[in-house]
């Protein structure tokens, strides 16, 4: 009998991993596991730290930190926060970047904030946590909406490197208004796409990012160290305006 | 075009992303699909459905006959709090439609049901300075990309399948009041484009870029005086001659601030290999802080596409000091066995012109009055009415304000954007024209970057109170004016003609109407519930004819107002895309 349950199960297309609960008890969570893992298995690891805020103190500006330091082989980190109006925050590629990255998000709602981690075996482990939240922030302008000089700042970055020795970590800000497009009257307006090269143009972290980051979005990444040689930031925004800054260690 | 592939190209040119970059295949839009434009029925590739400018099409399922049937098949709304101005001509390719609306937004369509496929919306700074109102003419194809260019004088290419930005390249600096509104046009494979911004003393030019990449190939000043460049495939530039002969048509410095913008853009015929693009009025409005021609202002220039250097102009105001822009657009068709160019200019005369070489054909009112001019000698040159230019206010009493004078046409001209048709068949131009005339003064001015740069004070005045628009039939051949249709308010809305017979036009009282092409009866119209500012199109699909316009009242005529303001300040905004096909 059981095992005609399980085969029902599988017959019906809903797979081993639907069964395997979401230790967040998120009511959305079979349809990001459809839309963004394709209905593939996903293990929830405590391998896949997501660091956040019990409570967000400013739904503007979240903090999160991801950490994935003894997954082997992480070729893809997709950042989604479940009951955002826009789901995906950013979808990742380490590279050569240490497996670990922080950024601050819009909230609109208490939410599970999670990372789904692909390896190169093209399996996925997942982390997350909850962060209750007053709400309103995906919805509301971006006060660079109302700044009447944001078109002369966009897009400019300000940057700062650390050494330990090993590592460098690089803290960038970057200026833009980085629009929802869901308050009234104000189209989307955000940053698209953004690397970290070295000196000779290789990329060292690559990722994809999203309306749910957060006004001048602050991002940070631990990469090899380079000594002196200069770090570039390359990128662009849903209108083609492009970023592309030097970093001098 | 038919049947080939589409290849979705990756929005990504920086070398980072270059592994997620698809291999760019030509597919989609090629040169010669533009260059058949005219005569290809399912598709609309260029403003002015055909780079040639002539606004007909070879279809004939709609006609005299059948019009009546015409009924409503979709209508799409562009949505938002942005219903201004919609004077945008659309595009049609592979059975989408790609229309541009108010505030520099794109939207793609299917064209059989108006289903959304997507929209991109400009991000536009608070300060842009666009003249009169915050339009957009419409949209380039090339290859899988649509291109066009914003108010904040940027060009922006999409992907015609996602509508994700390919690339964007800035024309030039918005707060130094640089704008751009008109459709962009291809020709030999090079995507070109003009400027607005001729009440803040920009400088006209024509750019030509690889539609491709967004990267300048060539930059031609219409002010004389102005150095034009080429670039080569790394972006270095090099002087490429001097538009003109320096001082030759202006007197000291002006030449620096000198306007010409060529804010319609233009048009292109594969027959002559030439471009060519109206130019806006000399900087400022007062003429006389600028003694002499001022060229290339209120003229039509002709530029070889191949080498960037002007082949010919023709002005047709020179020393302007009636806001007489010369951008409106030059037609070329078949005459006598010779390809000629037509276009009404507006100061309020239409010129023949041999497209070859500029030189003057005919020349003739297409208004009722014209009292700037007192008529044009052999060469094409107006023979002025010295009482009729506004007074130089250095000669006032208090130096303050020059005299005044009543001119006709008024400074938003006896047509203004809105495209003529030419037809072929009937081998008759349709000029959507307008009798208007204006009080006009010179005042004092020193040129600051970013600020108006008019010197003149105006006011506009309707001359008779039955109407101001006259869509008019006009003989080239005779200078006749064959038919003609009025219209209370002014037209500015652009014209369309068939081999069915039929012309079709909009009205800022929101109909849309055909007439018979031959006698100027109308036939048909549908009110389509706010103003038409837009030129209509037509195009073929699964064996059906379908008629679109965008509809949405705005434009120059509600900002300047004057007496013409009791004749549409009661018109409401909209901002629609309408479209038409028989009913079975």
């Amino acid at each position: 009998m059981k095992q005609l349950l399980v085969a029902l199960w599988l017959a019906l297309g809903l797979g081993a991993a639907a069964g395997a609960a979401d230790p967040l008890g998120s009511s959305r969570w079979p349809d990001l596991q459809r839309e963004y893992a394709g209905n593939a298995p996903v293990t929830f690891d405590s391998r896949v730290e997501v660091l956040a805020p019990k409570v967000a103190e400013d739904s503007m500006n979240v903090p999160v930190t991801i950490k994935f330091r003894n997954l082997p082989d992480v070729k893809r980190v997709l950042v989604v926060a479940d009951f955002n109006p826009i789901v995906k925050v950013l979808d990742y590629q380490p590279l050569l970047a240490q497996p670990g990255l922080s950024f601050r998000i819009k909230l609109q709602q208490a939410s599970p904030i999670r990372a789904l981690v692909q390896t190169g075996d093209g399996k996925w482990y997942a982390g997350g946590v909850w962060v209750d939240a007053a709400g309103g922030g995906c919805t509301a302008p971006s006060t660079g909406r109302s700044a009447p000089d944001w078109a002369s700042t966009l897009n400019q970055v300000q940057a700062r490197v650390f050494h330990d020795g090993q590592n460098q970590r690089v803290r960038l800000r970057i200026m833009h208004p980085m629009d929802t497009g869901l308050a009234p009257g104000i189209p989307a307006f955000y940053i698209e796409q953004l690397a970290v090269e070295d000196a000779s143009g290789e990329a060292m972290l690559r990722m994809e990012t999203f309306e749910p980051l957060s006004e001048n979005p602050v991002f940070s990444f631990d990469l090899p160290d380079t000594g002196k040689a200069a770090l570039r930031v390359v990128g662009r925004d849903n209108n083609g305006n492009r970023i592309d800054a030097m970093v001098q260690p | 075009m038919k049947g080939l592939r589409t290849t979705t190209l990756s929005g990504v040119l920086l070398s980072a992303f270059a592994a997620l970059a698809a291999p760019q295949v030509m597919a989609g839009v090629t040169d010669k699909d533009i260059e058949a434009d005219a005569k290809t029925t399912t598709s609309i590739l260029s403003w002015g459905m055909g780079t040639e400018g002539q606004r007909y099409s070879p279809l004939d399922k709609i006609n005299v006959k059948n019009v009546k049937n015409l009924v409503p098949a979709w209508s799409f709304s562009f949505g938002g709090e942005k219903q201004r101005g919609q004077e945008s001509q659309p595009l049609i390719i592979n059975g989408k439609m790609y229309v541009t609306g108010s505030y520099s937004r794109l939207y793609a369509l299917d064209a059989k049901t108006g289903t959304k496929l997507w929209q991109y919306e400009h991000r536009l700074p608070d300060g842009i300075m666009p003249c009169c109102d915050v339009v957009n003419r419409g949209a380039a194809a090339y290859g899988d990309l649509v291109i066009f260019s914003t108010l904040d004088a940027q060009l922006v290419a999409l992907d015609q399948n996602t509508g994700k930005v390919v690339w964007k390249e800035k024309i030039d600096d918005y707060q130094a009041g640089y704008s751009n509104t008109a459709a962009p046009i291809i020709a030999k494979g090079l995507l070109l484009t003009g400027v607005s911004g001729g009440e803040f003393g920009v400088i006209g030019r024509v750019e030509a870029r690889d539609p491709k990449t967004g990267k300048l190939v060539w930059v031609r000043p219409t002010v004389e005086g102005h150095m034009g460049y080429k670039y080569d495939a790394a972006g270095n530039k090099t002087e490429n001659g001097i538009s003109g002969t320096l001082n030759a048509t202006w007197t000291g410095d002006l030449w620096k601030t000198g306007g010409a913008a060529t804010w319609l853009g233009g048009s292109y015929d594969a027959k002559t290999g030439l471009a060519y693009f109206g130019t806006g009025n000399p900087a400022p409005w007062n003429s006389h802080l600028r003694p002499g021609d001022n060229l290339f202002s209120c003229s039509t220039v002709a530029i070889d596409v191949t080498t960037g250097q002007i082949k010919w102009h023709f002005q047709g105001t020179p020393n302007d000091g009636w806001d007489y822009d010369g951008v409106n657009e030059f037609v070329t068709f078949d005459m006598n066995g010779k390809r000629m160019g037509g276009k009404a200019d507006r100061n309020g005369f239409f010129y023949v012109l041999d497209a070859n070489t500029g030189k003057f054909e005919r020349g003739f009112p297409f208004v009722n009055k014209i009292t700037w001019a007192k008529g044009l000698d052999a060469e094409g040159r107006p023979i002025f009415d010295p009482a009729n230019r506004p007074g130089d206010p250095a000669k006032s009493a208090d130096g303050k304000k020059g005299e005044s004078v009543f001119a006709t046409p008024s400074f938003l001209g006896g047509k203004n954007q809105m495209p003529m048709a030419y037809s072929p068949d009937t081998g008759l131009f349709y000029v959507p024209a307008n009798e208007w005339g204006m009080e006009i003064w010179n005042e004092p001015i020193t040129y600051k970057k970013g600020a108006a740069y008019l010197g003149a004070g105006f006011t506009i005045k309707t001359i008779e109170d039955k109407y101001i628009g006259a869509l008019r039939a006009v003989d080239p051949k005779t200078g006749k004016i064959v038919w003609e249709v009025t219209n209370n308010a002014p037209l500015w809305g652009g014209v369309m003609t068939t081999k069915g017979g039929l012309v079709f036009w909009g009205t800022p009282e929101g109909f849309l109407k055909a007439a018979d092409a031959k006698t100027g009866k109308e036939v048909w119209s549908f009110q389509t519930g706010t103003g038409v500012v837009a030129p209509p199109i037509t195009w073929e699909q699964d064996g059906e004819q379908y008629i679109g316009v965008a509809t949405g009242w705005g434009g120059a005529v509600p900002l300047w107002g004057g007496d013409v303001a009791k004749k549409v300040n009661y018109l409401n905004q909209g901002g629609s895309m309408w479209v038409f096909k028989l009913h079975k």
